[in-house]
């Protein structure tokens, strides 16, 4: 059987090595530790803002897939490209078809949730337990929260809501505290033991029933994303005893939503017959030309080749230390040292000098950040290339090590994800 | 000792707390912490905690981390989180070491001095005003699990032993049983070797102690140190170019990293002897891999739980005994998805943590119970006894299937 070994579990090694296993490939992943998920709002992101290309100030994308495919157009160096907008929007909907429970979406439109600092955030597929945060639906919030939840401030967050607008009309919420610790006599719970306390119908119930006694004619609640880790019905429970929508208000990490995608992704990938190698870094290769023979694993006692017929390498960014700019400004890619391209498709990597750090690193924190963009040039098969020609034939990247999107601001990076991951796998296993 | 032994130079693991982003990846992981308050998380008492230690503890909540090692192995950016715990754990605890936590350390002096009287101690065992007593005197749990003592060990075993013809023909491997391999897991060492014979393999048995995991667990870092190299010594009479192969997989854990990682004992012959070990299943499946291992099984028609021990994950090779029983034709095998069965080495025996390390196995008991005819299939013999105790089942080590479907049993 053909052998394939995927590094790194975010959101795009699990997707690739999923959708591999699917295809009969023997697969393992390989991975130093768990991927960003757990840090992620549990949404999946395919294009929030795109302020250069649509010439409005706030940027904001209504309709993901077919702006992806404008931005592609405008910028042949953006991941869209290579991926192809249409291919993206097939793959996030097999991810969404995938965990029916977890994601929804029409994949078309964008929907905007309000964060937990009230801002308005736009995402294309959701938690169920979120829908009915959708501002489209413009009704008057209450946002509630527990006093001894110290990552949740429901004052902030309504206060942020009702100085904004929403498709012109203002938009209504106030807020609300309940009195009730995660566990008995708590002054201060973390998000972690509300969810896992609301995974108890008893405790579901409590925290219901206080949330009830506080609203007044408000039509949705909005509540912070603790409703259950395990008992994916939570939500729902919780909504029957309000009496009226609920929706999750996403928390900094540890982020319960995205925990739950974390381990039902993990849990998708085992029954696809992912063989899961964690606590394994990748710190070496071993090629022939343009074949990549195998990789050094390093494990406990010693380091470890593991070949296989194909590689998909998804290591994250700077963020997961895949790539790395140190004191004397040298920018590198840790394992491969595969050739580097910045925003634009400039040439990066080597010694840069104060003048490219310069242009690279704004001082202005919240202004164009250039070396976020930085990263790996692929075809369209998601392999490496230096100048136009692929760097080995069976080596394929995905997820947040593709050169020329700055995720976190464009909100593209799950999408990227998805779509370079459903793009790597295909191309290794020749399904169109 | 020597200085570089000492806490201030296990500086492998301190200097990995500047890579701390504090993601809390690894507060979502902990098995512990997800079911006691009393536990504020790894990232706390880890990297945080750590940075205010000078040799002294600053938090005494660090006592209820169980070094499982979940912490270490999904933390992305490789902070040494179990590793940090553990050393600083040693340094609290030196003043004041319990007696219960000296005497539960040495499986082999309890091995040693059960095996002669190894019904009456049994019975001991089972006897619960007795346990009552234990309890109140030494502090061990009245119903923590325990091992069952044998009459013969396994080195009586292999004294009289004749391997068969042709074992050697593929060439020669060092056997490492471990003191529960020698003691209490008695069938599954000879089911080891055994079934390495049948394969084809001459097999060297070095006379051997204890690795000393026990006592590292439990802070007694000197001891531990000088039973590893001890150890390290031993199976360095056997020749020096030959895989070693284990079926207890939390001791050769130890002589792959943990000595190093955490005792911070570095040289090279230790070195050399992790590298040359290789847990029995780790060595069958490679073999298998490289199309080397004979797949005549007898079909064995049977649905197993699998769990995977947090001391094996902690080698950093996925579970490799699932993708070797399920060459097993028959053989369903359902992995368990659970973090840690609670016991943790000595964590669960001991009466203030017993009732968080059930909590913290209930998951795994009720997957178990969910799966489970009569037999479960776990790597590790505390995690077995934890298992059999809690679900009422048979744990086995995964050779056990293997040896039956060679129709060696
Ligand atoms: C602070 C922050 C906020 C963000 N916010 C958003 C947002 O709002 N919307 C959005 O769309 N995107 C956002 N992103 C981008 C986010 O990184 C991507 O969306 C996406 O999660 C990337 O997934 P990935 O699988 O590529 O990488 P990751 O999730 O980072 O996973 C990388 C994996 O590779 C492993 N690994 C790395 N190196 C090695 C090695 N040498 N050997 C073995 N394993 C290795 C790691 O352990 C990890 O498991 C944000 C990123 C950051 C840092
Ligand atoms: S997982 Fe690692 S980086 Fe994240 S908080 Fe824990 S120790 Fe720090
Ligand atoms: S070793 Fe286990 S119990 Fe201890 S902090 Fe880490 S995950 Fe928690």
């Amino acid at each position: 059987m053909a052998t394939a070994l995927v590094i790194g579990a975010g959101l795009a090694g699990l997707a690739a090595a999923i959708r591999l296993a699917q295809a009969g490939w023997q697969t393992t992943l390989a991975s130093k530790g768990l991927g960003g998920l757990p840090l992620s709002a549990g949404t999946v992101d395919v294009l929030g803002y795109a302020p250069a290309l649509l010439g409005d100030p706030t940027g904001r994308v209504a309709r993901p897939f077919e702006t992806a495919a404008a931005l592609a157009a405008h910028d042949p160096s953006h991941p869209y490209a290579a991926i192809g907008a249409d291919r993206a929007e097939a793959a996030v909907g097999w991810l969404r078809d995938l965990l029916p429970e977890l994601l929804t979406g029409d994949l078309k439109t964008n929907i905007t949730l309000p964060t937990a600092v009230g801002a308005l955030r736009p995402t294309c597929l959701v938690q169920p337990a979120m829908a009915a945060g959708d501002l489209a639906q413009n009704r008057s919030l209450a946002i509630v929260g527990p006093s001894q939840l110290k990552d949740f401030s429901p004052e902030l967050c309504a206060a942020n809501l009702a100085r904004q607008t929403w498709q012109g009309r203002p938009l209504l919420a106030t807020a609300y505290r309940i009195d009730l610790p995660a566990r008995p006599d708590e002054a201060d719970s973390p998000a972690l033991a509300y969810a896992r306390s609301l995974d108890q119908t008893a405790y579901q119930r409590r925290f219901a029933e206080a949330v009830k006694r506080r609203l007044k004619d408000e039509e949705a609640v909005g509540l912070p994303a603790v409703l259950g880790l395990r008992d994916r019905q939570a939500w729902l429970e919780v909504q029957e005893s309000v009496g009226r929508p609920v929706f999750e208000i996403p928390l900094p990490p540890p982020s319960v939503p995205g925990l739950r995608l974390n381990d039902a992704l993990t849990a998708a990938a085992q029954t696809a017959g992912v063989r899961l190698v964690l606590g394994s870094s990748v710190i070496g290769f071993a090629a022939a030309g343009r074949r990549l023979k195998s990789v050094t694993l390093r494990q406990a006692g010693r380091d470890q080749a593991w070949a296989a017929d194909a590689f998909v390498y998804a290591p994250g960014g700077f963020e997961s230390g895949a790539l790395s700019l140190d004191a004397a400004g040298r920018l590198e890619e840790r394992v491969f040292q595969l050739p580097l391209r910045g925003a634009g498709g400039s040439r990066l990597g080597g010694q840069e000098t104060a003048a490219d750090l310069g242009r690279l690193i704004n001082a202005d924190y919240w202004a164009e950040q250039r070396l976020f963009a930085a990263g790996v040039a692929v075809d369209q098969a998601m392999r490496p290339l230096d100048e136009g020609e692929a760097v080995f034939d069976n080596l394929h990247i995905a997820g947040g090590l593709l050169a020329g999107a700055v995720r976190w601001s464009e909100k593209s990076g799950e999408g990227i994800a998805v779509g370079s991951a459903a793009a790597a796998a295909d191309a290794i296993t020749g399904r169109r | 000792m020597s200085g570089q032994d000492s806490y201030e130079h296990n500086l492998l693991a301190r200097a990995s707390l500047d890579h701390c982003v504090k993601c809390t990846i690894c507060e979502t992981q902990c098995p512990v912490a997800a079911v006691t308050a009393l536990f504020p998380g790894p990232k706390y008492v880890g990297p945080q905690a750590e940075r205010y230690r000078q040799g002294q503890s600053v938090d005494r909540s660090l006592d209820y981390c169980s070094s499982c090692g979940t912490c270490t192995l999904v933390c992305p950016q490789g902070v040494k989180i179990a590793e940090l715990n553990s050393v600083a754990r040693a340094a609290m605890k030196k003043d004041h070491m319990p007696l219960r936590d000296r005497l539960i350390s040495r499986t082999t002096l309890m091995g040693a001095a059960m095996r002669p009287v190894a019904p009456l101690a049994n019975a001991a065992l089972a006897c619960r005003p007795l346990r009552v007593l234990a309890e109140a005197a030494v502090g061990v749990h009245r119903d923590a699990a325990m091992p069952t003592a044998q009459r013969q060990t396994f080195t009586a075993w292999q004294a009289k032993h004749q391997p068969p013809d042709g074992a050697g023909r593929r060439g020669t491997l060092v056997y490492f049983h471990g003191c529960a391999g020698n003691y209490f897991e008695v069938e599954t060492s000879i089911k080891s070797v055994e079934l390495l014979e049948h394969l084809g393999y001459g097999v060297l048995v070095p006379k051997q102690g204890c690795c000393g995991l026990p006592l590292q667990s439990n802070g007694l870092f000197d001891t531990a140190r000088a039973w590893v190299r001890r150890l390290v010594a031993q199976l360095d009479k056997a020749p020096q170019d030959l895989v070693i192969v284990s079926s207890t997989t939390s001791c050769s854990g130890m002589l792959k990293h943990e000595a190093r990682e955490i005792l911070g004992v570095e040289d090279a012959a230790l070195r050399a002897v992790g590298a040359r070990t290789r847990d029995l299943c780790e060595f069958l499946l490679a073999e298998a891999e490289r199309g080397e291992l004979p797949l005549d099984f007898a079909p064995l028609d049977l649905t197993v739980p699998y769990h995977a021990p947090c001391q094996l994950r902690g080698h950093g090779l996925g579970t490799p005994a699932v993708q070797l029983l399920r060459l097993i034709p028959g053989l369903t095998v359902v992995e368990s998805g659970a973090v840690c069965c609670g016991i943790a080495g000595t964590y669960g025996l001991k009466k203030e943590k017993y009732a968080i390390a059930q909590a913290v196995g209930q998951p795994l008991f009720d997957k178990v119970k969910e799966v489970a005819g009569d037999l479960a299939v776990c790597d590790s013999e505390t995690c077995r006894w934890q298992i059999e105790k809690a679900c009422g089942v048979r744990a086995v080590h995964p050779v056990w299937l293997l040896h039956k479907a060679y129709g060696l049993s």
